[in-house]
Parts: structure tokens; sequence; C-alpha cells
């Protein structure tokens, strides 16, 4: 065969496309045999007159500044890029996808699968274009047979040696290398010899190893995982061991993965090599419907998705939000959901003579407690709104005990006498992916890694980007980054305002100094006096300026902001002493010790939990995967949960219960729909309407009072104990408890 | 289903609105002089009188007095003559009857609590289910 007719046969499908002429062949064409002489007739042959593609994923190209655009051609197209992208990007803004294995755009760059080949014209080689920055006027090819021909054969390597386990593959149907061999596989092997098998590894309770099916020739891809581990999480667990086709991934001296955030690594294989425990076996993922919703079990409002099968949730993938949790999630939002199923109450309870609970219906209980309600007298109600609470809820709770004529209600968490007035005094003013443009950080007696794993995750990838300082106030920890623990308590805190310590100058030095004090400060008696001399301390330290507000609350609890803003700060400290009608809506943390024996307490809520144990009467509410309702994370951005699974047995929705009661009690509340607690909602606190946006305090620190009382010297506590159980969801999860049980153990 | 198929016999249909309203009163009557054996049948002697049989009958039709579609009438119509004949045919049990026709759609459980008269249908609801 000549070179001409081979290369006009390689013309044939584009100069005549649709012309009869055109054979389809399936087997391998005569052109791949020969893809040099084809690739470079086919130059010739490509016109700019393609219909117009647009970018991949709707990526949008941000130019840093305007003079370090470069011109490329992508398939022919002249396409504008800031400089510095790599071929692979500059691809998928021109809409092209590049098939890849390692390259994943959060991780650094590996460039070792060289499924991403392209070519570029006037280089010998198709180069991996993962790795290759872009430089002007480069002619980039993306379809040329040269590159097919060279994925081909990348991906026959890649096949050599993994199992035929796609029927038994948690990952199968959305494994990558399934839809790449579909694209690129050959139809038949020649691989002959035996097929490589790996001993799997235990990591733990929640990622189950599947090693064989990692064993491709120099493991490429579990690299990601292993760049993860090191790179976002901060843990040196995962690492290669052994060379050439012995080389397999493994934690290093057989060490459990400790990070909290080691479930990404499941969403980061691109095979199903690490697949979630919780998860095996339990589902095929096109047999589920997916729910976009919003985590609760901390402050941090991460974006998940549900994905559910009937009325049981499956697993929980978090979704892309660049301003909150990028695209991980903490391993207490992945795998707690096994916790929805536990513990949960079905029916109305009323707790008899023999202390026992009889389940009854909806209209005696509500009776029951309606006729308790309005014995009591107004001053001795006390409703206190648990940390899982939407805004919805929250609003109604406060809107009936205020009718009854109490005004003691709160919501857990947020301390005796809270400060609600101010809203840059209770959330996190820098936003949390604003903390990257910081370079000194001043944590005040909070542990982000526990309390809100995705703003750890932030500090420590600024901390990695720019070499930030940490100084770390509180109980000895590991925070996961290099940090200076400067102290355990307060006298550290006075040193620093007194401009005594040498941190106190790294925050003065600094641009973007970030101070971050932890919400657990609010159960301390002295917290107005820590507060003040934390904002002497930004006062000095030039941390609130007009173009930057580094003061910052890290709350603890998803209801927390959305409280505050509601309002729902209690009356005095003492009114549980006094109380004889408890309204626990969903508050399991409370502490009941001092509540007088003869006080009513009416538990609502969805897990049978610590709240429990003193109710006389129970209402089931529903979780909220299974409800609609607003939250406010910590930075004061509003999101809303929508349900993805019906409530179980007889359970009602919060604010429902509550507007039922209060027509039993005679006190009807002026909403039917969740519209109308809406409307209510607005003339309160209008942010919580505005969904997805972050809503910036208005006014700063500077307003309020000189507060003079003296600071009690004791260390600061740690507010969270135990990671992996927080509140009534997780405490149910037996995922979690394994979890915890490992932690203990280390 | 055989039987049915054969005691069904699909008539032609109907040219105008005047011969298939000729129809239903056929049909209602045909259902009315069944009354009797469908008593015996099912037992509903000492639950419903024959009187009320009837005007069930006629509710059950009356549900559809704004059909004026002729060709949607016939359907009805067969509809009808094929649920009658089921229930000839004792293709159903007491049950069947009883919770379809005698006790309409409320069904044995009937919320008829005197002190729920005043209530919103909020709370109504609410007493039902989650979903409203
Ligand atoms: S990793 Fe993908 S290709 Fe491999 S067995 Fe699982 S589903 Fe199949
Ligand atoms: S994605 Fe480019 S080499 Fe792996």
């Amino acid at each position: 065969m000549g070179l001409g007719l081979l290369a006009s046969r390689a013309m044939r499908p584009l100069k005549y496309s649709n012309s009869r002429v055109f054979i389809r062949s399936i087997v391998s064409k005569p052109e791949l045999q020969s893809p040099e002489a084809s690739s470079a007739a086919a130059a010739t042959a490509l016109e700019p007159d393609l219909p117009p593609r647009s970018p991949v994923g709707g990526a949008r190209v941000h130019f840093p500044n305007p003079e370090d655009a470069i011109e490329v051609f992508v398939d022919g197209y002249p396409l504008k890029i800031p400089k510095g992208f790599t071929v692979l990007q500059a691809c998928e803004v021109a809409g092209v996808d590049i098939p890849r294995f390692c390259y994943h755009s959060r991780l650094s760059i590996a460039g070792n699968c060289r499924m991403c080949l392209v070519e570029v014209e006037k280089s010998p080689k198709p180069v991996a274009s993962c790795a290759m920055p872009a430089l002007p006027g480069m002619k980039i090819k993306t379809d040329t047979p040269l590159a097919k021909k060279a994925r081909e054969g990348v991906m026959e390597f890649l096949l050599m040696n993994h199992p035929l386990d796609c029927p038994i593959c948690d990952q199968g149907g959305e494994c990558d290398l399934q839809d790449q061999s579909m694209a690129f596989g050959s139809d038949r092997g020649r691989f002959t010899e035996m097929k490589r098998s790996v001993v799997d590894k235990n990591l733990g309770p929640l990622v189950k190893t599947v090693m064989t099916r990692s064993s491709v020739p120099h493991n490429f891809w579990l690299n990601r995982c292993v760049r993860f581990a090191t790179e976002v999480a901060g843990v040196q667990d995962l690492g290669m061991l052994g060379r050439g086709s012995g080389e397999e991934i493994g934690t290093y001296v057989e060490k459990l993965m400790t990070s909290e955030l080691s479930g990404n690594v499941i969403d980061i294989c691109p095979v199903g090599a690490l697949t979630s425990k919780p998860f095996a076996f339990k589902a095929r993922n096109w047999e589920l419907k997916g729910t976009e919703t919003i985590d609760v079990t901390d402050a941090v409002g991460s974006n998940i998705r549900i994905d559910s099968r009937g009325p049981e949730v499956m697993r929980i993938l978090p979704r892309l939000n660049e301003d909150i949790n990028e695209e991980w999630i903490s391993d207490k939002t992945r795998f707690c959901y096994d916790g929805l199923k536990r513990q949960r109450l079905n029916d109305p309870m009323i707790r008899g003579v023999d202390g026992r609970f009889k389940a009854v219906n909806w209209r005696d209980a509500l009776a029951v407690v309606a006729e308790v309600m309005l014995q009591a007298k107004p001053e001795e109600i006390v409703g206190i709104a648990g940390r899982l609470s939407d805004a919805e809820s929250m609003m109604a709770l406060k809107d009936f005990l205020n009718r009854m004529g109490s005004n003691n209600v709160w919501c857990e968490g947020t301390g005796a006498q809270p400060n609600a007035d101010l809203r840059s005094g209770y959330i996190m003013n820098t936003s949390i992916s604003g903390l990257e443009k910081a370079d000194c950080f001043l944590l005040v007696g909070t542990q982000p890694r526990v309390e809100a794993a995705m703003v750890n995750a932030r500090i420590r990838k600024t901390v990695r980007a720019n070499n930030a300082k940490v100084g770390y106030i509180g109980p000895a920890t590991d925070l996961n980054y290099d940090h200076q623990h400067l102290g355990t308590g307060p006298k550290t805190l006075l040193e620093i305002a007194e401009g005594r310590h040498p941190f106190f100058s790294a925050i003065s030095n600094a641009k973007n100094p970030v101070i971050i004090v932890g919400a657990g400060l609010f159960e301390r008696k002295d917290k107005d006096a820590i507060f003040s001399t934390v904002e002497a301390i930004a006062k000095k330290g030039n941390v609130i300026r007009p173009d930057w507000n580094g003061l910052n609350v890290l709350l603890l609890n998803a209801a927390q902001a959305a409280a505050l803003d509601l309002g729902l700060v209690p009356e005095s400290s003492n009114s549980i002493e006094s109380a004889k009608f408890v309204y626990l809506m969903g508050a399991d943390d409370v502490d009941l010790e001092k509540l007088p024996n003869d006080a009513f307490v009416v538990y609502q809520g969805h897990h049978g939990d610590h709240g429990v144990y003193r109710a006389n009467v129970i209402l089931p509410a529903s979780a909220f995967s299974e409800k609609e309702g607003t939250y406010e994370n910590t930075e004061g951005c509003t999101q809303q949960t929508l349900p993805a699974v019906p409530t179980v047995g007889d359970a009602r929705d919060d604010w429902k219960i509550i507007r039922a009661l209060s027509e039993v009690a005679g006190m009807r509340l002026p909403y039917d729909t969740i519209g109308g607690i809406r409307s209510r909602i607005r003339t309160v606190a209008p942010n919580l309407l505005h969904v997805d946006e972050r809503e910036p305090a208005t006014l700063g620190p500077s307003l309020k009072p000189e507060i003079k009382s003296e600071m009690d010297l004791t260390p600061f506590g740690s507010a969270v104990e135990n990671f992996y159980m927080t509140d009534s969801i997780t405490r149910a999860s037996k995922t979690m408890a394994q979890c915890s049980a490992m932690l203990l153990k280390k | 289903m055989s039987f049915t198929l054969r005691a069904v016999k699909v008539p032609p249909n109907s040219v105008n609105l005047e011969e298939a309203r000729s129809r239903v009163f056929e049909i209602f009557k045909t259902a009315c002089r069944s009354i009797p054996s469908i008593m015996e049948i099912y037992n509903l002697d000492d639950i419903v009188s024959k009187s009320q049989l009837r005007s069930i009958i006629a509710s059950e039709i009356r549900k559809n007095a704004n059909v004026t579609n002729p060709k949607v009438i016939d359907m009805l119509l067969f509809k009808g003559t094929e649920e009658l004949n089921n229930i000839l045919e004792h293709a159903k049990q007491r049950h069947h009857v009883i919770g379809q026709y005698v006790l309409g759609p409320q069904g044995l459980v009937q919320d008829l609590d005197p002190k729920d008269q005043g209530l919103s249908s909020f709370l109504k609801n609410f007493y039902k289910s989650n979903y409203f």
C-alpha cells in the first residue's frame, strides 16, 4: 500500500464523512498501523469550520492579568488561555475532554499514566497533556489517529493486569477504566500470562481495598490517593512499596488511615481499588436517586449529594462548591448515614407511670403536651433547639413559646449569654475561601481539625501554598500542618494582647492576619472577657481593616448561626433550674442535671439519643435527609436541604409539629406552609432567605461596649471530644462507632 | 378472565348522545334487577338495604354525569357492564363489594371525632400524614 493511498484513506472520514462510501470499520484500521503518515495527512484536512464547542463542565477561564494571555490552537480552533495552563486545561477550555487517569485538578501533577496523550505539531512524539505547559502558538490535536493509537496502547497495558471483576466491583458503572476501555479498549486481549494478584490491605472501617484492581503496571493511578493523602489530608499513610510489577500501594507500617478526610480517596480513585466499605455490595450506582443537599454534622455546611434507593439512604457523596468544601467532605459527613437507620423514633410516645414509653397517636400526644404546657407558668416554660435544627423550625419554636409568654428559647451550644446582636461576633467574617488569602493564623481555643474538618483542610491548603504561620492556643493537638503551640489558655492570650508574646509581631507584620476563635468558648463564664481580649489583639494587630476582616468565630453546629440570627437567646442564664416544662427540639447535649424532678420534658427529634432519657413525651420528627430546611453555615452562607427519602414511621417535619401543637394549645401560629414561615423569617433575619449566598456581617465589632471583666485563667478545653460522634445521627451510626473505637485504641 | 370475555360482548358504538343515554338507563336497570342476587351472593342483607344499593349504583353513574362524548360513555358503559358481570360471577369477595360500594372510599376507619370539628385543615392533614 502506497503512502498516498494510505493518506487518502485517512482523509476519507474527514472529507466525505457523510457520503455513503465511508464504511466504519471496527477492527484496527490501516491508518492506525501507520499513524504518523495518516496524521500528517489528516492535519491538512482539518478545517476550523466545525461547530464551536463549549468548555468541558462549564469551565471558565479567569485571567489574572490580561497581558499573560497566550493563544493556542486546539484541533484548529484559536483559543486564548492564561499563561501557565497545561495543554490538558487548554483542551478543556476548548471543550475537548481528554481521557486521563492520574491527573486530578486539585492534586499535583504526576504525569505517569500517559492516558492523556495528545499530538502537538512539531513535536516528534505525542505528549502527556496534563504535564505539558501550553506554549504560545502551540497547535494541539486531540483526536488524531496517532493520539488514539497511543491511548489504545496505554489502555491495553492498563488492562493487562486488571482483573475481570466488573460484575462484582462496586465501581462498576462509574468507573473511569470501564468508560475508557469502552472508548479505547481492544476487544480481545493479547496477554496470556497469569494476571498479577495482590493481597488486600486493611485500611480501617471506612475504605475497602481491592489491591488487585490497582495492580496495573506501576500503579499509576493509585498515585492519586497517595498525592491526596499527602497534599490535602496531610497524612503520610499511603505510599508505594516495591518496584515494577511488584510495586503496590501500602499504608506505611500498616498504619490505619488516620485522616478525617480519608473517605475522599474513594472518589479520587478512578477505579475500584479503593471503595467505600459500608457501601460495599449494597447497591449499583445506576439504581440510586441523587438529591443535592447540605450536610449538617458540623457548621461548615458541606454540599453533598445523598444517593438513596427507595426509602433508604445508600451513600453520601460530596458536591462541588469552591467556596465551602471544594470537592471534599469529611468522613463524618460521608459515613454517618447508617445512623439515619438506627435508633429512630417513629411514633409519638408517652411515658407511663411505670416509666416505660407507650406509643400513642398524634392527637393524644399533642393533647397531653398542650395540657401540661398550659398549666405551667409562662416563665417556667423553656425551649431548646438542637444542634441539627433548621431555621424554619427554630423560628416556629421561638414564635410559639413567645406566644405562650415565655422568652426562654435558645439553641444548645450557644452558652448562657450569647452575643447575638452583632453578626460579626459569631460568624466567620473572612469566609472559608477567604482563608486562602491569609498569611498568619491565630487559633484561639479551637481545633478546626475536629470541629470543622473542611475549614482545617482550607487552612492546611493555605499553609502549604504560602507558608502561612499558624499559632494555636488550646490543649495540645495535632492539626495536620506545622503550627506553633503558643499556650493552653487565657494567659497566653493576655501576653499576645499586651504585645509581650513573640507571636504578636507575627500577627502585626502579616499582610492578612486571621484570628479564629472557637465556639467552644461560648460555654465559658468569662467568654466576654476572652472576646474583648481577642478584639484587643485584633485592633492592635490590624486584623480588621476596611478591606479585610480577619476576626472569625468558628461555630460548632449546623443550627448555631441561624439560631443566633433569629435571636434564639435565653432570657436568663438559670432558666433550666426553675423550669417546669422543657421543650427539647432535638436538643441532646443540654445538661438536664439541674432540672427539677417534677419538670415535664417533651423531646421532639429523630433519634432516641440522650434527650430521650429524661423525656416524658416523645414527638418523632424528620431528620435532615427527609425534610426541606434552611441552614446557615459558619461563614454566614445560607443553604437548604432537600428531602431525599421519606420520613420514617409516623414522624413529621419539625415545624409542622410545632405548628400543630400551637393550634392544639390554642395559640395558633399564623403560618400553614413552609413559605409562610419563610416570610415570617424575612421579618427577623432576611439573610436566611438568600439561599446559596454568603451574607457578610455589616457592622464590625468596634460598636461593642467595652467589657471590663477578669479572665479566668483555666486553660481552654477541647470542644469536640470525639470527632466521629458529635450529634444524635453520628452517635447512632455503627460506622462512626467503629471509627471512634479505632481512635481510642491509638 | 375467559368467562368475562364470554359474558361481556362489545356492543356497537352509540351513534349519538341519545342512544348512549338510553344505554345508560339500560345498564342502570340491569344493575338494579341484579340487586337481589348480589345481596344473596355476598350476604349483604344485614348491612345494606336494597334501596341503599340502588342509590349507590345511581351515584356511581352520576359520578360521570358530566361526560358528553358518546365514545367515552360507551367506554364507561363497557367498564360498568364488566364490573357488574364480575360481581355477578362472584369474581369478587364480600369485602371487595363492601369496601368498594357499601362503605365508599373513606373505608372503615372514619375519623368522625366530634373534637375534630373546629380544626384547621392544617391540623387535620397533620394528623393524617407528613406530606401535604
Ligand atoms: S475497577 Fe472498573 S474496570 Fe476494574 S473491575 Fe472495577 S468496574 Fe471493572
Ligand atoms: S493524566 Fe496525563 S499522564 Fe496521567
